[in-house]
């Protein structure tokens, strides 16, 4: 089985709050001292993949549409023993979600035979949620979302999927090729790299693309939608710290707090 | 009269055919031997050290003097000290007696006479004779009445007690029946011997005395022979094991105690078989009396937690022992002293270095199976985990805090070093101090303590790493040593020499670990240039302080670097008054728990290194427990809220201390 | 005519979720001067489509077999059929993972464009506007979409609801979609839920990392009955395994909006203020005075929980 994992790299997402900063005029986040990371569901998808082929085999490539930082998540990818890795060199600003899509349809039909798309759910930075859906679209292909795991279907040719719901799961057959969009589970928690394996990763090849090899234009990075303002709202609560003499008082005055609400409901 | 410049004993008196025993030295000292020689090929299995174990030669005999003769860590208990050093001055005093024999005897230099045979030959060999005895006496109520935990209870043990026992009570019969029978005329001076042959001469005729001397005699013999034969064999190699342990042990200090890896050509990262291992490490095992206070004084262990040093130690021999043993095979178990789980335990405080009256070095080889854990296994607690990986992307191990590395110093005037153009020394915050809280207090007292005295420093801000502690004791030393080349590089940039810091895990990274990669600085820690300042007259303390104030040691400050004085006079100075001592402090205190990764880790509520210490803190009645480290700190705080009960007990740094002595100063909260 | 058209589940009814959609959409429409139109995806009762009756134009109701379970390929194709018979300006559905799921396809699909986890969704240059938190909540931004139909997924339950008019027409359709043959439903499993569904919970008591493990959640579903409060938990608590993934609150999770939502030993990173940033009232047990969630809380409690989740759950027992 041919699995491609799109990884996207962001901004870190648990910079302190104090740290984050605006560019109201560009409409984007600065980059400031903010590390650079994977995205967590990026991260849980090439998870899945690798028990997957674990349990399988088959073949991984991580695939990463970004700027010249984006190369660090492919090593790890590579860090993590996937086969191939593939960079698309983006410089687009602030591409929208078909943008995106657009241009990892373009890389992932080039590379050809790939039996599954693993794509994050959403991205811990703009958190759109829909390069998936929009994926499987460009590549005309059907969409499962909010996936934990999967193995092979009950025919060959097919992938059986777990996938989360708002109160419960579903398991759901579909035929190769298709886009998953991969949810956190506490078994897709990613695995640490070995050492040994870290510094090898620097020396696997990395396919480098750009958008002119894909025939993209940038210029079309907002054709689906854009960014009008972007701001960081006020905070306004402060907070009443329960105080008493006595721990039996503040568990008092904090119980008559909680039965206020209850009772104005 | 009988001239004492002319008394003498007949050797071999009573004696027949005692070219026998000359005969019996042979195979005795070949079987001995053979048993060295076993051991040694042991330890010639081991890789060679990356750093000398030979050099300095007068300082390592000077350790042999401290630690092989008198033996100074064993007189840390009084009662096995007092019971070692008899048996152990005891066989001292016999072999030189029986060296003088020989040497009378053998070479015919006719030493063993006059005075010297009185004095020496015949009354303090007497005596230390039984107080051998004495001690042998109080080694078997130790091991078969009183039964400490820590000893390790086989029937070897047991029987070389009472091979001893034998050996030196079958000499006194021995003597007493030479006094008796041949009517001695030095007998006074020969005290023991002289109370048997009173004895003797009531039961026995003279004829029969001279049966059962050469009986024992030979009797006598024979178990010498057997004894020295077999020593090799049994811990009682220890004789020559620890003293040659002890010569090559390591000079540098403690907190200098972690080998560096070469990732270029180092094939395996980390230890878990045998073959991994030095001679040096091979020899560690060797050493091992089987004595305890390695486990007895590790914190893990008395809260209950299966962490033993001392079983680490003694499984590794055995399987170092073993026939064919095979060195490429894991010894990692799925559970015991040498599984996954007990490693995970430990916090490197290093109680177990300093308590080994051998030398041998338990820690470093805990944190070397860490390393293959996390670099060739990268199996390892999921919450070092995630603080590693947030070493790795944010350069701090607190994943979720609030704060940046500025934010501690809002409201003062505060220089990083990319703006100060003259500043002489570095302030080195630590992620400890930044991120967290609590810690950010004390930073602020210590910046405006140095501000006070004048000193021209600055910060780094945002561009201070971690040092790669927490890295390097939790097993990832390929973190670790990014991390070391990022900071060297950047404190080369500002031409860093001095540098202080509120952390003894930076400052001991800074001072013995940084210069294995090329960084050299004068490095303090803060405690150390407060005290300075105030040596200098350039601070003191303005107001009245507190009575009840004790000192916890941070163990990479105390144990790993020999700094124990300068923050108790530190404390002295800003309170007035000397400070309560625990009974566990300077290098036997006791550790918060905070080390190794260990903070990182959610212990079980019952095994809390944390809460023991707190609740050594709290039998001192003190008022304030005064800390140095960030570590120490959060740990201590945690350990007495939950132990603390009515009482008002606080943890404040020593810095913390001297600033609220000063003068007109704003309270210690930071403005966030 | 630039009409507006919202996709509701008929398993749910005119929830609250529900009202607060058509609500949205009424006021759109009301701006675009449209028609706005609720079509009922699932089975519906009778009662149901009257209900949805007088918050709307007009209510669509497909009766194809075929629809009566969830597929996502069988849906789409029914939105889409939907969509093209009535060239909505705006489609509004709300955040469930089925609604997410659809959305950006369909837009995909019309040739529009989507955006979703909306707060509000306006017209401005007549452009729909959606806005929306972004970086795990720390900031705001407005997207502007490009192109046509506006397909937009919607934190309902924080909409003003829908009012009452007068009852549009119903209009009963049989699509006629062709069964999808690239996917199939092997299995659904419901968990057995006591009481209303987490997004709807008006009372919520929620446990985080700071619980170390499994056990401590029993005594919290202890305090949640003692008040009827459902039970939810930070990522980091589901992540360990501790309890549920349904239960997950935040970012990734259940975007919920009660009346008061106690939040125990959770540190309060911005991932899970995302999930509860709706409710009412925020407030909090936990040992560390410095954690985040209490910049959030109108009252809290620096204690460590397991000395008051006992004595709290008589106390408020005895409250009743």
């Amino acid at each position: 089985m041919n699995i491609l994992v799109c990884m996207k790299q962001i901004l870190d997402p648990e910079i302190p709050a104090r740290d984050f900063r605006i560019d109201r005029a560009k409409r984007e986040a600065e980059r400031g001292s903010a590390a650079l990371v994977a995205n967590i569901f990026c991260e849980n998808a090439l998870e899945t993949a690798l028990q997957f082929r674990e349990a399988h085999g088959g073949k991984i490539t991580a695939l990463t549409c970004g700027g010249d930082k984006a190369e660090d998540v492919l090593r790890k990818a590579l860090a993590l023993k996937a086969d191939e890795a593939v960079l698309i060199e983006s410089g687009a600003a602030q591409p929208d979600p078909l943008f995106v899509a657009k241009t990892l349809a373009v890389a992932i039909r080039k590379l050809g035979a790939i039996d599954i798309v693993l794509v994050g759910r959403e991205a811990g930075d703009w958190g759109a949620g829909q390069t998936g859906g929009l994926l499987a679209e460009e590549l005309g292909v059907p969409c499962l979302s909010f996936a934990e795991s999967f193995e092979p279907g009950s025919e060959p040719g097919t992938v059986r999927v777990k996938r989360q719901t708002d109160n419960g799961w579903e398991l759901i057959e579909a035929i190769a090729p298709l886009v998953v969009t991969i949810t956190n589970h506490e078994h897709n928690v990613p695995r640490i790299p070995k050492t040994r394996d870290v510094m090898q990763s620097y020396r696997k090849p990395l396919t480098k693309w750009n958008l002119a090899d894909l025939g993209i234009d940038p210029r079309t990075a907002n054709s689906y939608y854009e960014v009008a303002e972007l701001y960081i709202p006020r905070k306004e609560t402060s907070c009443e710290f329960i105080a008493g003499d006595s721990l039996e008082a503040k568990i008092d005055a904090f119980a008559k707090r909680v039965t206020e609400i209850m009772h104005s409901i | 009269m009988n001239d004492p410049h002319l008394a003498t004993r007949e050797v071999f008196w009573n004696i027949n055919h005692a070219w026998l025993m000359y005969v019996l030295l042979v195979p005795t000292l070949a079987v001995a031997g053979y048993g060295f020689y076993l051991r040694v090929r042991i330890w010639r299995r081991g890789l060679s050290e990356t750093e000398s174990r030979w050099d300095r030669p007068g300082e390592r005999i000077l350790l042999v003097l401290k630690h092989a003769l008198l033996q100074l860590r064993l007189w840390r208990d009084l009662y096995p000290g007092v019971m070692h050093a008899m048996i152990f001055w005891g066989f001292v005093v016999l072999t030189i007696a029986t060296t003088v024999v020989m040497i009378d005897y053998d070479f015919s230099i006719p030493i063993m006479r006059g005075y010297f045979y009185l004095v020496f030959q015949s009354f303090l060999t007497d005596v230390f004779g039984a107080l051998a005895i004495v001690g042998i006496g109080l080694a078997v109520i130790r091991r078969l009445i009183t039964r400490p935990k820590m000893l390790v209870y086989t029937r070897e043990a047991t029987i070389i007690l009472l091979a001893i026992f034998a050996i030196l009570f079958s000499g006194f019969l021995v003597e007493g029946w030479r006094i008796a029978a041949t009517d001695d005329p030095w007998s006074a001076w020969s005290p023991v011997g002289y109370v048997f042959a009173l004895v003797s001469a009531r039961l026995m005729s003279v004829d029969a005395m001279r049966v059962a001397h050469a009986t024992t005699w030979w009797t006598h013999l024979l178990l010498a022979f057997g004894f020295l034969a077999l020593a090799p064999y049994t811990k009682m190699a220890h004789v020559i094991t620890a003293t040659l342990n002890i010569y090559t042990a390591r000079l540098a200090p403690i907190g200098a105690n972690l080998r560096k890896i070469n990732f270029e050509t180092q094939e395996k990262l980390g230890i878990q078989s045998l073959a991994g291992f030095s001679w040096k490490d091979l020899l560690d095992f060797d050493s091992c009396t089987e004595c305890g206070r390695c486990t007895a004084v590790c914190p893990a262990n008395s809260v209950g937690k299966q962490l033993s040093p001392r079983d680490i130690i003694l499984d590794l021999q055995r399987l170092s022992r073993a026939k064919d043993a095979d060195f490429s095979k894991s010894y990692l178990g799925a559970t015991g002293a040498l599984s996954a789980d007990s490693m995970w335990e430990c916090t490197t405080c290093a109680a177990c270095v300093e308590a080994c009256p051998v030398s041998i070095e338990q820690m470093p080889k805990i944190v070397d199976t860490r390393r293959y854990l996390v670099m060739e296994d990268a199996e390892y607690p999921e919450t070092m985990q995630q603080a590693l990986t947030s070493v790795e992307t944010r350069g701090h191990p607190f994943r979720g805090t609030a704060f940046s590395r500025v934010d501690w110093a809002r409201g003062l005037p505060i220089a990083t070093m990319a703006d100060a153009r003259d500043a002489e020394v570095l302030l080195w915050v630590g992620c400890g101090g930044a991120l967290v809280e609590r810690n950010q207090q004390v930073v602020r007292a210590l910046a405006q303590l140095l501000s006070k005295a004048g000193v021209k420093f600055a910060i780094l801000g945002r561009e201070e790493k971690c040092t790669g502690d927490p890295a390097r004791r939790i097993g990832n030393e390929f973190l670790f040593q990014q991390l070391a080349q990022e900071n060297i590089a950047t404190l080369e940039r500002y031409q860093v020499k001095k540098i202080v810091t509120s952390c003894p895990h930076c400052f001991n990274t800074f001072r013995n670990e940084y210069p294995q990669f090329g960084g050299r600085y004068e490095v303090y820690h803060h405690s150390e240039f407060l005290m300075k300042l105030v040596r200098e007259g350039k601070l003191s303390a303005e107001l009245p302080g507190d009575n009840k104030v004790t000192f916890h040691d941070p163990c990479y400050l105390g144990r790993h670097n020999g700094v124990y004085d300068d923050p108790r006079e530190l404390l002295q100075v800003s309170i007035r008054s000397t400070p309560l001592e625990m009974a566990q402090s300077r290098n036997n205190s006791f550790c918060c728990g905070g080390g190794g990764g260990m903070s990182f880790i959610d212990e079980p509520p019952d095994k809390r290194v944390n809460q023991a210490r707190a609740r050594q803190v709290l039998e001192t009645e003190a008022d304030i427990v005064a800390v140095g480290c960030p570590f120490c700190m959060t740990m201590l705080e945690d350990g007495i809220n939950a132990c603390k009960g009515n009482r008002d007990t606080k943890v404040m740094d020593v810095a913390e201390l001297l600033w609220r002595a000063q003068k007109n100063v704003e309270p210690l909260t930071a403005e966030t | 005519m630039a009409d507006v058209i919202t996709f509701v589940w008929g398993q749910a009814g005119a929830d609250r979720a529900a009202r607060g959609l058509l609500g949205a959409g009424q006021r759109l429409a009301e701006s675009l001067t449209g028609k706005l139109r609720v079509a009922i995806l699932g089975k519906a009762d009778d009662s149901v489509v009257s209900a949805f009756q007088t918050l709307a134009d007009g209510v669509i109701v497909l009766e194809d077999e075929l629809l009566s379970e969830y597929h996502p390929e069988n849906y789409l194709a029914a939105l889409i059929d939907v969509c093209k018979r009535h060239v909505p300006h705006v489609v509004l559905l709300g955040n469930d993972t089925y609604s997410q799921e659809l959305a950006p396809r369909l837009a995909h699909r019309l040739g529009g464009s989507a955006a979703g986890d909306a707060v509000d969704v306006a017209m401005v240059d007549e452009r729909v506007r959606v806005t929306r938190g972004v970086y795990g909540g720390k900031a705001t931004a407005v997207i502007a979409l490009a192109r046509t139909p506006g397909v937009v997924w919607m934190r309902a339950r924080a909409m003003a609801p829908a009012v009452d008019r007068a009852p549009g027409e119903v209009e009963r359709v049989r699509l006629g979609i062709a069964p999808d043959k690239r996917v199939r439903v092997v299995s659904r499993n419901v968990e057995a839920r006591s009481g209303a569904r987490l997004e709807d919970a008006r009372l919520i008591v929620s446990g985080g990392r700071g619980l170390g493990g499994p056990e401590p959640f029993k005594q919290l579903q202890a305090l949640a009955d003692a008040i009827g409060a459902q039970m939810a938990a930070s990522r980091a608590a589901c992540d360990a395994g501790w309890v549920p993934p349904s239960w997950q609150v935040g970012q990734t999770g259940k975007k919920v909006a009660p009346e008061l939502y106690l939040a125990i030993a959770i540190s309060g990173a911005s991932q899970h203020i995302m999930g509860i940033a709706d409710s009412k009232v925020i407030c909090a047990i936990n040992r560390d005075a410095d954690a985040p969630i209490f910049k959030h809380c109108r009252f809290g409690l620096v204690e460590d929980y397991q000395k008051v989740v006992g004595p709290l759950i008589d106390k408020l027992s005895r409250q009743k």
